[in-house]
Order: structure tokens, then C-alpha cells, then sequence
């Protein structure tokens, strides 16, 4: 099931004899991440504005959810209040002069009623952790505080669809995780996330399908791994392979360890490369509701008096572990590097937001797929 | 080593503030070194900056340049900023004029040079970021990219002694974000002195050679790459992550009870790191280009199809590529893809502007620490 398709899609810009976009035939599945890839220019913004109904096919067929897309002013809102897009630019979409009211524009668009409005903005402050920032003039934000604000405003009204537009472009490592956490989240708890960018790394550790524009052409729609092995279809599209895909495929190459696998991260790179027999540790995982009491944090504190690291994944988790102190070592890319750890033969502690159970071990399962198992049990607040 | 730009005690405030955009900052950028200024969002990279180019002064300390203090008179910040260029990180900030070529002339003209003088520069300058063709566009019509080439090439006509550089591959996709990076290392082979602020640790890893890290207005960090990640805390601390290059060799070297360092910071180095058996590793043919490339002259290096692969390194070779309508195999990335195939047991051809070539024995040089010894020979064509 798609959750967008076009179908021979054109398109150019008034005055323009150049074609932005040409004969697009793509298919966003539904439940998948899904990364939309290419150098500047290649289209990318244009194919995302045909997506929320802001531009109109110049010939060609848009369909959203299987239907074809309307473009009378009632069917925009509708397909509008269930597709965000959130600009690279967070100056274009910031229009009110506070934090708060520029969350609430799009939900009073909607017609939701007051108490409504203001539960949701606090709950989209506390995802992205500007709660204390809800009074502020939005004149006062740093980029990565409007980025923030962008954000929180694009999934207040709880779109199906969230695209969002070079997510990660000016935000600093630290921010540019969180992001991709809160993305998780969203995609996990059901809305399909489409991200554009052309951080190619990113979107190899990140995506399930990617899709590829050159000069507004689509060349590829599929896994990574399939586009990355045809080197010159990746040098004409403006790209290059990721790191992790080069270093993966050279060692492959050179040491003839190819299981066919393609690890997308740190850890599914080290779980291919470990040499038979290696002694791992265990990943103890403490699933966090809305709070961390003292039952969870005297276990967590046993194993690191063991040696084991602690980590955190998550947004509520972090912004709890922030709120209490807690004695960590990874506060960010908590879950990958708490797997390096075991992988190394210590022991790890991670915790992380109930609502990622899912997300957690499957990515337990995903790493030992590649060569090392890694034993993982569920600890406290079951 | 010589000091090039120098802060002693520097505190910076902005008007009606009173908490210190800088605060206490003593740096010092060692003329003739790759430096990258690295730190989160709001850290006070680009405010460090501006008092470097006299653009903003200090509150209280003060700012060397080549030894003595800035003076903040008009015609001493003239003087100081025909040495000293900037190129912002928003090319729109910078760009003025309404055509490419006039908008590069813009600089070299105020330095009251004779109009022979400034168009040598302005071709030079264009030629090498690649922009020759625009010269006569509207700098309106341009592309992202286009333009923030545009800023380069008007901050490199002033023939700076110190090139900075804010977040300058930020808003470019790989390709061209690649090209800058080697524009960066070209004017510094060529003695420039380049800073680069970012907040892109894969990429100031690679890079430079020394870093000074910001936090909060104040310097954290001093010293080389590998000193500061090693060092996790103070690297989230910072709001940076470690650079993915820096974080697998660790892993790997603990996983496997190997030293950490020697530090790779390429690919070849990581690879040829890490594989434990390797082939005997392949040759490279450098070609040092001086002007243009024949098919006769590529055909001799690379023989019949099927022969080595191809890259291609610097501008200028890339143009001649391109020129010569050649096939390349690697017209990006091209010393580390040729490094890759020699690691690989296999022979490469890499097309490479005649003054850059000392680069790319370095890098094969700096390869040996890693376990791999790459047998070179250089043609000139």
C-alpha cells in the first residue's frame, strides 16, 4: 500500500521552459521511512509542494492514500491537516510573534477547540524541549530554537504524513539526533515520515527506501545498498556513497567477508566484522513510562558499579534523565553505542521510552543478524 | 610556530548584553596549519570570527594579527582585511553586485589596484572555484551553490594571507561540498592559512590539523582531533558527537585489543587499518597536469579498456577532464578513491593538477602508518 503515487507527473515553473519535474512515477509505501535523495536543484522541494497540495501537476496524477488528489480549497484542508511539511527554512513557516501561538496556527486553522490546542502544545514543547520557551517572541530563537519551533507547530496537529525538508541542515550533531529521534518516534507511533536531504549518511543510517532525483527525473526508488552499487548512477545524481557503505564494501571487497548483508551502522558494521567466539557482555533495557523511580535507577546504578555503561534513547527518557541527573555515559546515540559496548565485552544499560520497545529490539535483532549475538533482557517496570 | 591571528584574554559583549558573547578567549591560529573552530549552534564561532577581521572589536583583550594588535583606525582595517578574508556562510550576506564578474572585482578594487591587476585576479580567482562560464550571469539568476562559489572566489581575489571560512560546505550536497573542500586544501598548499567554523565533525576530522573547540563562549579545547574525542564527555559536553571515522576505529581497536592510534582519518587509512589481510597493494600513476589533457596522453596512462580506474583531483584537472571529454572513474573524491583501488591490489590513475601533486604524495605517505605501502610514479602531461 502506497502512501502517496504519481502518476506521469510534470511540472514547471510559470515562465519557465524548463521542466522541474518529468515523467514521475513514484510510490511512497505507507509504514516505511522513506528518504528522498539529490543534489541541490534536483527537485526535491518541488515533488514535496505536489505532496501537500501546494503546486498542482502540470499534467500527471498525485494520489494520496490511493485517491486523487483535489485541489478544491475544502479538500486542501482536509489533505492539509493530514500532511505537514516542515521547510528547511524555519523562518518561512514561523508567522506568530510567540512560540505559543505560532504551535497553535495550524490547530486553530483547524478548528480544534482551546483546551484541545493547549494540551497538544504542551505535549509537542515537551518532544521537541522548549517547554520553557512557550511565552517567548519567536524574534528572541536561535536557528536551532525556530528549527525547533518549525517542528513543533508541522506535528501538533498530529498529521498521517509528516515530510519534512532537509531536517537536519543547520542544526548541530547534537540537535540533528534529537530531530531524527523525534522522527523515529512519530514514525513508530504510526505517521509515515518522508525525509528530503542530500546528507547522504544520514539517510543511510536512517531510511527504509530511498528515492532519487536528478535534474527533476526519478532514477531509483528501492533499498540504499542497490543505488550505492552502481557508482555512477550515485556520481550523476550529485551524490556519494555514504561512509558507512564505502567502508563496509572496500573491507568486503578486500577481505572477503561478505555475508551479503549491509549494515547501515556503526554496530551492524562491527557485528559483521567480529571474529568468531568474541565474548560479548549483555544489554540489560529499562523500559521508561513517564518517570524513573528509585527502584529503576538502584538497578541501573548495580550493573554500572559493575562496569556496565549506561544509556538513554528516547525523548521523554532524555528529557527525564535531564530533569534527574542521571548518572549516564551516552547521552546521545545512546542505543548504538550501549550495542558497541556489549559487542566489546562489557556490560550496557539503556533506557529508553516504552513507546520504542519495539524499535529497541528490533534493533537488537537487526545487529546480531550480522554475525555477533547480542543477549539483551528486559529489566525493572515491567 | 608562528602565530598568524592571535586572541589574548578576549571578552566580547553585544550591545545591551550581559552575558559575554566571548568570554575569556585566548586562541591562536598557527599560520601555515589547517585549523577548523568547531562548537554547537550559538557557541560564538562567528562572533570570534568578526573579531578576527576587525569587523567587531573586543570588549576587553585584544586581537594579534602577525604579532602586533589590531588597529581599529580605517585605513589599518583596510590593510587588515586585504590579509584577512572572510567568507560568510550566508553567500547572500556577501554578495553585491550585479554581475559574477564585477561582484569579484569588487574587493580587489578597493585595494586601489591598477584595472590589468584586478582582472588578473578576477580570472584567476574565478578559474579556480569554477565559475569562469558564470562571469557575465547576474548574480540574481545563480544557484545556491553557484553563489556560495561566488563568495569564495571574491574573498580568494583579495589574495588573503588568512582565508576564514563560516560552515562552508553547510546547504551543499556532496559533490560540491567535496569541491570546496579541495579549493580549501589547494589555497592552503599554496600557503594560504584556512580556518573553517563548522559544526560538521566528520568533516573538520578529515580536515584539519589542529581544532579549538567552543562552548558557551568560552574555548574548551585546544590541540589536535583525536585529543578532543577521546575525550566523550567533554565532547557531548560541547554538543558535538565524535566523528563516525574516529568513533569505528576505536570500536574496532577495542574489539580486537588492537592500539588505537595511529588515527585514521580517511577511508583508505580506516580500510587498510582494519583488514587484517590484504592483497600486494596496487600502483598509482599520478598525472600532473599543468594545462590540458589529451585522449592520447590518458590512453598511454590507462592503456586499453578494462585498464585502471580513473580519478580526478583539483579544479583545474577536473576541468581538463572535462574539457578533453575524458572518462573518469572518480571525479570526486579522487585521491581517496585511487588510494582505495591501490588498497585494494589494484592499479589507479589519478589526474591531478601539477601543483597539487605534493598533496597527493603525502597522502600516500601518511598511508604507510596504516600498513599500506603504494608504489608511485608521476608523469607529467
Amino acid at each position: 500500500m502506497d502512501i502517496f503515487e504519481t502518476m506521469d507527473l510534470f511540472h514547471s515553473y510559470k515562465n519557465s521552459k524548463v521542466e522541474s519535474l518529468k515523467n514521475i512515477n513514484i510510490k511512497v509505501g505507507k509504514g516505511k521511512k522513506t528518504a528522498l535523495l539529490g543534489a541541490n536543484g534536483a527537485g526535491k522541494s518541488t515533488l514535496f509542494y505536489h505532496f501537500n497540495g501546494v503546486f498542482k501537476p502540470k499534467s500527471g496524477t498525485v494520489l494520496f492514500d490511493g485517491k486523487p488528489m483535489e485541489y478544491t480549497k475544502d479538500a486542501l484542508a482536509e489533505l492539509r491537516s493530514d500532511v505537514s511539511v516542515m521547510l528547511q527554512n524555519p523562518d518561512e513557516q514561523i508567522f506568530s510573534a510567540t512560540v505559543e501561538e505560532d504551535i497553535a496556527f495550524g490547530m486553530l486553522n483547524q478548528g480544534m477547540v482551546r483546551e484541545e490546542i493547549d494540551a497538544r502544545i504542551d505535549e509537542v514543547l515537551s518532544m521537541v524541549g522548549m517547554t520553557e520557551y512557550r511565552m517567548r517572541p519567536t524574534q528572541q530563537l536561535s536557528y536551532g530554537q525556530r528549527k525547533r519551533v518549525a517542528f513543533a507547530g508541522a506535528i501538533a496537529t498530529h498529521p498521517k504524513v509528516l515530510i519534512m525538508d532537509e531536517p537536519t541542515a543547520g542544526l548541530d550533531p547534537q540537535m540533528a539526533q534529537e530531530t531524527l529521534e523525534i522522527a523515529d518516534q512519530l514514525h513508530i507511533g504510526g505517521t509515515d515520515v518522508i525525509i528530503s536531504t542530500h546528507d547522504v549518511d544520514l539517510a543511510y543510517a536512517w531510511a527504509d527506501e530511498i528515492h532519487v532525483l536528478r535534474n527533476g527525473t526519478l532514477v531509483y526508488s528501492g533499498v540504499s545498498e542497490g543505488f550505492y552499487k552502481d557508482s555512477v548512477a550515485v556520481a550523476l545524481a550529485g551524490l556519494m556513497p555514504p561512509a558507512m557503505f564505502a567502508i563496509d564494501s572496500n573491507l568486503t571487497e578486500i577481505c572477503g567477508i561478505g555475508n551479503g548483508k549491509y549494515p547501515h551502522t556503526r554496530a551492524e558494521l562491527l557485528s559483521k566484522m567480529a571474529v568468531k567466539d568474541t565474548k560479548t557482555g549483555t544489554l540489560y533495557g529499562i523500559p521508561v513510562d513517564d518517570y524513573i523511580d528509585q527502584a529503576m535507577i538502584d538497578c541501573v546504578l548495580a550493573h554500572a558499579e559493575e562496569g556496565a555503561a549506561v544509556g538513554i534513547y528516547g525523548i521523554q527518557t532524555r528529557r527525564i534523565a535531564y530533569k534527574e541527573a542521571l548518572r549516564l555515559d551516552y547521552v546521545f546515540d545512546g542505543m548504538e553505542n550501549c550495542l558497541i559496548e556489549v559487542m566489546n565485552g562489557n556490560d550496557a544499560v539503556i533506557y529508553y521510552d516504552r513507546s520504542l520497545s519495539d524499535m529497541v529490539i528490533g534493533k537488537v535483532v537487526k545487529v546480531s543478524g550480522f554475525g555477533l549475538k547480542i543477549p539483551f533482557e528486559v529489566r525493572g517496570g515491567l | 610556530m608562528d602565530g598568524i591571528l592571535e586572541t589574548k584574554d578576549l571578552y566580547f559583549y553585544y550591545a545591551g548584553s550581559t552575558s559575554g558573547a566571548l568570554e575569556h578567549v585566548n586562541i591562536k591560529i598557527t599560520k601555515g596549519k589547517k585549523t577548523a573552530i568547531l562548537g554547537s549552534n550559538g557557541a560564538g564561532k562567528s562572533t570570534l570570527f568578526y573579531n578576527f577581521n576587525g569587523v567587531y572589536s573586543p570588549s576587553l583583550g585584544e586581537v594579534l594579527y602577525e604579532g602586533k594588535p589590531i588597529k581599529y583606525s580605517k585605513k589599518a582595517l583596510r590593510s587588515l582585511r586585504s590579509d584577512v578574508a572572510v567568507v560568510l556562510q550566508n553567500p547572500d550576506d556577501q554578495i553585491f553586485c550585479s554581475t559574477v564578474g564585477e561582484d569579484v572585482a569588487f574587493g580587489p578594487r578597493n585595494l586601489g589596484l591598477s584595472e590589468k591587476d584586478v582582472a588578473e585576479r578576477v580570472e584567476l580567482a574565478m578559474f579556480q572555484t569554477g565559475i569562469t562560464m558564470l562571469k557575465d550571469k547576474g548574480t540574481l539568476q545563480l544557484s545556491y551553490g553557484q553563489r556560495k562559489r561566488l563568495a569564495l572566489a571574491g574573498a580568494i581575489a583579495m589574495k588573503p594571507k588568512v582565508l576564514i571560512m563560516d560552515e562552508p560546505t553547510a546547504g551543499l550536497d556532496p559533490q560540491m561540498a567535496n569541491e570546496v573542500m579541495e579549493m580549501a586544501n589547494q589555497l592552503h598548499h599554496l600557503g594560504t592559512t584556512v580556518v573553517i567554523s563548522t559544526h560538521d565533525v566528520n568533516l573538520a576530522y578529515g580536515w584539519a590539523d589542529e581544532i579549538n573547540v567552543l562552548r558557551m563562549s568560552k574555548i574548551i579545547y585546544s590541540g589536535t582531533s583525536e585529543g578532543f574525542y577521546s575525550d566523550i564527555k567533554l565532547v557531548h559536553t560541547a554538543g558535538l558527537m565524535a566523528p563516525a571515522m574516529f568513533s569505528i576505529n576505536k570500536n574496532h581497536c577495542d574489539m580486537n585489543g588492537v592500539e588505537e592510534a595511529p588515527f585514521p582519518t580517511s577511508l583508505p587509512e580506516l580500510v587498510s587499518k582494519m583488514s587484517s589481510e590484504r592483497p600486494k597493494s596496487g600502483m598509482m600513476l599520478i598525472l600532473s597536469i599543468t594545462d590540458g589533457l589529451t585522449e592520447d596522453e590518458m590512453l598511454k596512462a590507462t592503456g586499453p579498456l578494462g585498464g585502471p580506474r580513473v580519478g580526478v583531483y583539483g579544479t583545474a584537472a577536473r576541468k581538463a577532464v572535462f574539457r578533453g571529454k575524458l572518462h573518469a572513474d572518480y571525479v570526486f573524491n579522487g585521491i581517496d578513491n585511487c588510494l582505495l583501488e591501490c588498497v585494494n591490489g589494484k592499479n589507479s590513475v589519478l589526474c591531478c593538477e601539477g601543483r597539487m601533486v605534493d598533496i597527493v604524495t603525502d597522502r600516500i605517505e601518511r598511508l604507510k602508518q596504516f600498513g599500506t605501502s603504494v608504489g608511485y610514479e608521476i608523469r607529467e602531461v
